[in-house]
């Protein structure tokens, strides 16, 4: 008996779910819905009358069934340009090609392209083949101006106009935009052409250079491009740790003498090397014999 | 390399090692301390009988010499690396290999002028080379010679997880850190024992209106009172490696001091220990590190600092730093400058034929046969 119930119940929900062909029983204000495959009914009428068309239990709503990928339909002299004409995913049923991406599982073979998440997650350049840059410039050409016809040759170009400025932009998918390369510069001057007048720059601006402006004297230790030794806290340490194993006397004589003793020059190379090159296991090793030495280990 | 040699001496192995009597092992300790295996030491290639540091040498490189259970919990209170306890544990003894960087710290230790500034000795390299275990190396030989050991565990436990701050009294703009400061005190109290009656404090301490601790009192009596006032341990710390540093290399009663810390780069470098109003904390507005950064310095005599780097649990290091400016940073190195680095490679291959045999064979061997005789009773 319980089972009986069940039964009619289950099929009492069959029946509100069951879809008649072109409307949804449960869709009352006759949105627009899906048409079926079989055929578009004059809904109006049947509107309010569940027929029992496609009944069964659990009958979804029946999705449309999917069609032959456009794949199919391609001609080979197609306008690809129309298919992708801007950036967009990848998509399967629009790329003839029999892409394979992704592990090979258990000695297999790269899965395909129909449901392959990979392809879609890569960007791709399917909207930027020659033909669609073609058209692109062609499209910008209105906006552009002639070339000069009298600069034909580069040597024409060079004459006229001696100062080349290269930069380099960098990209790449990565957590930063940033790419150090691309702060240098290249500046080229060819001197062929008014040596006298680039002489005199160059002088110019080689005496401008020595002028010491007022605020170059804030220069800290922080804006010095190399490191020094001298007035450093190495100097100050190790020369406060010598004087200090040294049994006589103090002052300026002693450090002089000091400063002059071979070792101490090794040591300060060696610190000289290891801030300004970096750290390397060599550079690591020549500290370590200079100071063995210094301090004799 | 000589694989085939190894499968020979194992044979030879397996003849001598006898089965263990399952009674004599006892029960399981809890805490790190171990009895001694009475077990005939037929294999002796990559063992040692030579337990004193002091007179380990270069033909002992390679081999396993074993840390006498009593100086254990002593001696190493808080030093070990955490997965080295679980194998003591698992073993029942403490095994520490003789190897190169160890040996010459100590060769530098028993050559080195101590009436000179304080040397600095730093061991770096890669990760999991052996930095820590070559530092409890030290520290044993150290300990076995009378020296006294401030043995600092871990620097970057004092800069990260902290979870009470306090402002401290002595110093305005300065944090204090009970916890870890008691914690600490009370591991030097386990391994320093024997000094703490014999070192007396040269100033008075005031800590309160009410309380203080006189000129002339012993130095147990400074710890034991940081121990229990947690409060106030952060300064009783301060106040003991001060009276440490003045007194270390004294003509009378004077003892020698190892300053021992792992994870030197700690004391450089950011925290990330967060004030009230959520702006960070500097290491140096943190007294223990104030005071430890102190330490190493070398303006005082008598002693040595022993110092390692460590890239993991360090804070805003990339995992592929292991070089002393990489993590010393700029601060931090030319406060430790001049020292000595001390480089420490990874196995090689004669060490690891070595721990092959103790590890995998003699011991999974015998261990498994302990384990035999001991299901086998029940």
């Amino acid at each position: 008996m319980a089972t009986r119930t069940l039964k009619t119940s289950i099929l009492s929900l069959g029946r509100i779910h069951c879809h008649i062909y072109g409307v949804n029983v449960r869709n009352p204000l006759n949105r627009a819905t899906y048409a079926t495959a079989l055929s578009i009914n004059t809904s109006s009428q049947n509107k309010g009358f569940p027929d029992r068309g496609n009944r069964g239990p659990f009958n979804r709503r029946s999705r449309r069934e999917a069609g032959d990928p456009r794949t199919d339909r391609m001609p080979v002299e197609q306008d690809w340009t129309a298919v992708y004409p801007t950036a967009t995913p990848f998509r399967q049923g629009s790329v003839p090609l029999p892409v394979r991406m992704g592990f090979p599982v258990k000695k297999g073979v790269p899965p395909e392209k129909k449901g392959n998440l990979e392809l879609i997650k890569i960007p791709n350049f399917l909207h930027l083949t020659p033909l669609a840059i073609k058209k692109h410039c062609e499209a910008l050409k209105p906006f552009c101006t002639e070339w000069p016809s009298a600069l034909d040759t580069g040597a024409k170009c060079d004459e006229h106009f001696p100062v080349k400025v290269e930069s380099k932009d960098y990209v790449s998918a990565g957590t930063s935009l940033r790419n150090p390369s691309a702060r240098i510069v290249h500046l080229r001057v060819s001197f062929c052409v008014n040596y006298d007048y680039a002489m005199y720059l160059l002088t110019v601006l080689y005496h401008e250079s020595w002028k010491m402006e007022a605020w170059e004297s804030e220069k800290t230790v922080a804006d010095m491009e190399e490191y020094s030794w001298e007035d450093s806290p190495s100097q100050k340490n190790i020369m406060s740790t010598l004087v200090r194993m040294q049994v006589e006397g103090e002052g300026e004589a002693v450090r002089e003498e000091l400063l002059g003793r071979p070792e101490v020059q090794e040591y300060r190379d060696s610190v000289t090397r290891l801030k300004n090159e970096g750290e390397s296991e060599s550079s690591m090793h020549q500290y370590r014999d200079a100071v063995k030495k210094l301090l004799n280990l | 390399m000589a694989l085939h040699r190894l499968s020979f001496r194992l044979r030879q192995t397996v003849a001598q090692v006898r089965p263990l009597h399952g009674s004599g092992c006892g029960q399981q300790q809890e805490a790190v301390g171990m009895e001694l295996e009475t077990r005939p030491e037929t294999l002796s290639i990559f063992r040692t009988q030579e337990n004193d540091p002091a007179c380990q040498s270069e033909q002992h490189l390679g081999q396993y010499y074993t840390v006498p259970p009593s100086h254990f919990h002593t001696v190493f209170p808080h030093g070990l690396p955490p997965r080295y306890q679980q194998q003591v544990k698992t073993f029942n003894e403490g095994c520490v290999m003789v190897r190169q960087p160890a040996l010459e710290l100590i060769s530098h230790l028993k050559r080195a002028d101590y009436s000179k500034p304080t040397m600095r000795y730093l061991l770096y390299g890669v990760k999991g080379s052996g930095k820590t275990m070559s530092l409890c190396h030290t520290v044993h030989y150290c300990s076995t010679q009378g020296w006294l050991v401030l043995h600092i565990p871990d620097a970057h436990l004092w800069v990260k997880n902290c979870k009470e701050l306090l402002p401290s009294s002595y110093h305005a703009s300065r944090f204090d850190q009970p916890i870890q400061a008691s914690n600490w005190l009370r591991n030097f109290r386990t391994t320093n024992e024997h000094f703490l009656s014999k070192i007396k404090l040269r100033q008075r301490y005031v800590w309160t209106k009410r309380e203080s601790t006189e000129e002339g009192r012993p130095l147990g009596e400074l710890v034991d009172m940081g121990v229990s006032r947690v409060k106030s341990s952060s300064d009783v710390v301060g106040a003991v490696l001060k009276e440490l540093r003045l007194q270390a290399g004294g003509t009378e009663g004077g003892f020698r001091l190892a300053v021992a810390v792992d994870g030197v780069n700690g004391l450089w470098g950011r925290t990330t220990l967060k004030k009230e109003d959520k702006s960070p904390v500097a290491p140096e507005e943190l007294t223990l590190v104030h005071n430890l950064r102190k330490m190493i310095n070398n303006d005082w005599c008598g002693g040595a600092v022993i110092a390692t780097l460590s890239q993991t649990g360090s804070l805003y290091a990339p995992s592929s730093a292991y070089l002393p400016q990489e993590l010393l940073g700029e601060e931090g190195f030319d406060s430790m400058d001049p020292f000595v680095p001390v480089p420490v490679s990874l196995y090689s291959e004669k060490e690891f034929m070595y721990i092959f045999l103790y590890i995998f064979y003699f011991k999974g061997f015998s261990f498994a046969i302990e384990y035999k005789t001991k299901t086998h009773k029940q």
